[in-house]
């Protein structure tokens, strides 16, 4: 187990057999802030991210635990590309495609479900038929019956789940980044979720996830991270982070 | 991202949206063309009949300022708050910021489609003669188009920046509105060189009287006003494209954290 002292990039502490998979993201004493504004004319910096740098290779299963507002949102968008850190570097593979799931925030609220289900491939770089082909696979593991024609508004918490999930799913990209997906919608269906990715965590895939499930990530993830008020607590074997977590 | 796809994008977004504006209204399509006919039907009333326009040739006159001019206030007026109004998806993937406002300058286009097609009619209807000559509405309509697109992605960068501007742009098309010569011919104002610069100006006003050149006229329209015009707006988009796609971070800070 590594501290955020001892965390550096060279020294990412990985076990033999992982360190011959190559890097898929890297982040080196990354660090994010932003003016926000309070009320007129008053803006103040806002630190989210605090000098974080962690490996992650191919094929590994990353958990990110933290309170709320610790900055693990922000942490995926960063590896996500969507924002860019205010110091500090994040390498990729080269070619590799990183792509964040969360649910319901991504929908066009006007747009029916199918077209918010084919707009969700086409932006993750499907061509036309192929988000039209995979259309009626997201209906079916929705389970959203006729619902799935309209607009994402009148949906309830738990719909946008499934629909959320299910286009999900579909998602084909080097490193998935999870954020939240599991912990939403009804039992049976969150039974169905959790088994659906489950076996596509256990795959290939390269993944991070976002959880407070604490019992989620020890059964999925092989390496977490401890992201705590803004600054890396702990990285290394999820059982290890898990007890210092906890402790 | 490759252009090809990119533009697929814009186009499916566009068609989306149509789709689920016309579901969210009672009259669906039909507000396409009802929408545009009640603004005129305001101006009419209110300059025919209160104020007694001199001109015979009022309505066509009026129609053909008041639609085109239309098509370049919404367009500008919606892409510009497309950016923020997209956060969702920003928050979500990395996408060219150009996207949101692109896909919504595109919607306003083929719904313009359906009134230039409207305007036609009416034209026709009304005695003036379908010509050849009204081919150079395709040159001008694209220089229109071209401005339309230059408005709206700077207009989306500077409500992604500072949300007030959306205060602003709206003041702006109503200041444009009465700058334009939609209700008011430019060729009739009592000091010609006060018209030259009013067209110079506001190249919006220029456009205008064009789409009357071409469609009441049957006249070419000033080709080289026209050329410079269609390259200052294509530099200006080029120019735009170019600064949010080294700023796509950056927007979407500002879009996430607005």
């Amino acid at each position: 187990m590594e501290t955020a002292q001892e965390n550096r990039p060279d020294d990412s502490g990985t076990a033999p057999q992982e360190a011959l998979t190559p890097v898929m993201l890297e982040l080196i004493d990354v660090s994010h802030s932003y003016h926000a504004r309070r009320s007129n004319f008053e803006h103040g910096v806002h630190r989210v991210l605090d000098k974080v740098s962690f490996k992650l290779h191919r094929g590994q299963t990353l958990g990110v635990i933290g309170g709320n507002g610790a900055g693990k949102t922000t942490l995926l968008r960063l590896m996500a590309g969507i924002l860019a850190p205010s110091s500090g570097e994040i390498r990729r593979a080269p070619g590799a495609r990183c792509s964040l799931l969360t649910l319901g925030l991504g929908f066009q609220p006007q747009l029916t479900g199918r077209d918010n289900a084919r707009l969700s491939a086409l932006l993750q770089g499907a061509s036309r038929q192929e988000a039209t082909d995979c259309l009626e696979a997201i209906k079916e593991f929705s389970e959203l019956g006729p619902s799935f024609d309209e607009p994402v508004k009148t949906y309830s918490q738990g719909m946008r789940a499934r629909l959320g999930f299910s286009t999900a799913l579909q998602t084909r990209v080097d490193v998935l980044l999870i954020d939240e997906v599991l912990s939403v919608g009804d039992r049976s269906f969150r039974q169905k979720a959790a088994k659906a990715m489950s076996e596509r965590i256990r795959g290939e895939q390269t993944v991070v996830l976002v959880s407070h499930s604490e019992g989620q990530i020890a059964e999925v993830c092989d390496r977490a991270v401890w992201i705590d008020g803004g600054s890396l607590r702990c990285f290394g074997d999820t059982k290890e982070v898990l007890a210092a977590y906890q402790g | 991202m490759t252009l090809r796809r990119f533009w697929i994008l814009v186009d499916e977004l566009a068609r989306m949206s149509l789709r689920a504006d016309a579901s969210r209204f009672y009259f669906g399509y039909i507000w396409w063309i009802l929408e545009p006919l009640l603004y005129v039907g305001v101006f009419y009333f209110v300059f025919e009949f209160l104020l007694e326009s001199r001109r015979a040739d009022f309505l066509a006159f009026l129609m053909c300022g008041k639609l085109t001019f239309v098509w370049f206030s919404k367009s500008v007026v919606q892409a510009s708050r497309s950016i923020v109004a997209s956060k969702g998806l920003i928050s979500k993937i990395d996408l060219p910021k150009a996207l949101f406002p692109l896909a919504s300058v595109q919607e306003g286009f083929y719904r313009q489609l359906s009134v230039f097609a409207l305007l036609m009619v009416f034209l026709v209807v009304n005695g003036y003669p379908m010509q050849d000559g009204w081919l150079w509405m395709l040159p001008v309509m694209l220089v229109n188009y071209l401005m339309i697109v230059g408005a709206s992605l700077a207009g989306a960068c500077l409500v992604c920046l500072v949300f007030d501007f959306s205060l602003l742009i709206s003041l702006a098309m109503i200041f444009l509105l009465f700058t334009s010569g939609i209700f008011w011919d430019v060729r009739a104002l009592p000091d010609p060189v006060m018209a030259e610069w009013v067209v110079v100006l506001n190249p919006l006003a220029f456009i205008i009287d064009a789409y009357r050149q071409v469609l009441m006229l049957g006249q070419v329209p000033d080709l080289l006003h026209l050329f410079v015009l269609g390259l200052v707006s294509a530099g200006w988009c080029a120019l735009m494209l170019l600064i949010m796609r080294r700023s796509s971070q950056f927007l979407a800070l500002r879009a996430i954290t607005a």
